[in-house]
């Protein structure tokens, strides 16, 4: 066995058993081949991409299974719903970046860094809607970038609202993670609706009840609004999901479920985190209604071997 | 069913119009019809075969062993051929109504 046909055989861990049994010697075949014929680092991108797949197969996000097509319909939705997310956040007060060691005021707008981040998801989507073929990478970028701006702001002693960061990066993930890499046109006008009820919500979820309507900085009362007001948002998401399944649409129940997980987390999340705020109940069964759900779309877009007719063996199979 | 053909599956649904083809032989004649602007990655290919095989375009024909390799072989269904050669005429109308108005503008020679 050489030593390429060993690291090749190898990669196949990554995908389930049953995929293995059946794909995997094909698999290995179409690798020595390709490394046979192509330069080194051309059969690196071959290994890393069968790598890839593997992993996708594992998780059920491949182009067949329902959590697949599920995060394709959730994937340019999710990232609408950020930019949105990130709109509000902007003109709920949290503008000016200050990140200097004279002037350092310590209240609201000013420790957290998060309009840097808001506005790399409004780019972002922008630069998506105009190129939609790079989805995938620009969803990782803005991910990427939060992530890191949040670390570097707590080195520079800012004290960016992690719930917020944690609402971004959950609304990116089905862009990096929808298995189709394209996406239409078609989809632009339901995004921004979504989107624009994403804020509309906000503005009335979030909204102070000293002030209605008045846009406090999300910093201060959003994440509390949120988890306080959240069970009306919850009911209505998870009506909308049993709908949807139960009419048959439930690819889209599914996009319904996934662009729901942020909000309904963060909603029981931040009081269990804070200790002293109570749990409101119906979040909690709201939490459980929706872990049960996306057990539903995950177990059913596990692998499952293709039945044995699918597979022909012709008279080709000479088996030498 | 595929909605909407990307170039890629477009490709590679050409290439199996010419006869059943294993998973290198498809990256070899993808990269040969488009003159090597689009090279699949085998993971990727994995990807289509498996997406066009559920959506009922392509089917594994059979399988043979060579070198100590195994190769499956793919074909287009009935319902491929039909979809790839709606979607060739597809092409070749929009094409033709393109190199019409080339000339007519006079940037076509």
């Amino acid at each position: 066995m050489t030593q390429n046909l060993a690291h090749s055989r190898k990669l196949l861990r990554f995908y389930p058993k049953a995929y293995r049994e059946e794909r995997g010697e094909e698999i290995v075949a179409t690798l020595q081949d390709a490394a046979e014929a192509r330069i080194p680092r051309a059969s690196l991108s071959d290994q890393i991409s069968v790598a890839l797949y593997g992993v996708r197969v594992r998780l059920g996000l491949t182009s067949e299974t329902m959590f697949g097509k599920a995060l394709d319909i959730a994937a340019i939705p999710g990232f609408v719903m950020g930019a949105f997310f990130g709109v509000y956040l902007l003109i709920s007060a949290e503008l000016p970046v200050v990140n200097s060691k004279f002037f350092y005021p310590d209240f609201g707008p000013f420790l957290t860094v998060g309009p840097l981040f808001y506005l790399v998801w409004i780019l972002g989507v922008i630069v998506v809607f105009e190129w939609p073929q790079y989805r995938r990478r620009i969803a990782g970028l803005c991910m990427t970038l939060t992530i890191v701006g949040e670390l570097l702001a707590k080195l520079a002693h800012r004290n960016p609202n992690i719930w917020e960061i944690a609402i971004l990066v959950s609304l990116g993930l089905p862009s990096l993670l929808a298995p189709d890499v394209y996406v239409t046109r078609r989809r632009v006008l339901p995004s921004l609706c979504v989107g624009l009820a994403t804020f509309a919500t906000l503005f009335f979820v979030s909204g102070s009840s000293v002030n209605p309507g008045f846009f406090n900085s999300f910093y201060w009362s959003g994440t509390y609004e949120i988890a306080r007001r959240q069970p009306y948002v919850d009911v209505f998401l998870l009506a909308l999901f049993a709908v949807l399944w139960i009419t048959k649409r439930r690819e889209v129940a599914g996009a319904t479920l996934i662009l729901a997980s942020p909000w309904i987390i963060v909603g029981v999340a931040y009081p269990v985190s804070l200790q002293y705020l109570e749990v409101n109940t119906l979040n909690v069964i709201a939490l459980i209604a929706w872990a049960l759900g996306m057990a539903l779309i995950v177990t059913t877009s596990r692998y499952r071997p293709r039945p044995p007719a699918s597979v022909e063996q012709s008279t080709l199979n000479s088996g030498s | 069913m595929i909605k909407e053909m990307r170039e890629p599956t477009f490709l590679v649904l050409a290439t199996l119009a010419e006869g059943k083809r294993h998973g290198y032989a498809i990256i070899q004649g993808v990269a040969s019809l488009s003159e090597g602007e689009v090279e699949l990655k085998a993971g990727t290919l994995y990807a289509m075969l498996d997406r066009l095989t559920f959506d009922g375009v392509i089917e594994s024909v059979g399988e043979e062993i060579v070198d100590g390799r195994l190769r499956r072989y793919y074909e287009l269904t009935s319902e491929g051929t039909t979809l790839l050669g709606e979607e060739s005429k597809r092409r070749v109308k929009v094409s033709n109504i393109a190199l019409r108005r080339l000339r007519f503008v006079g940037g076509f020679a």
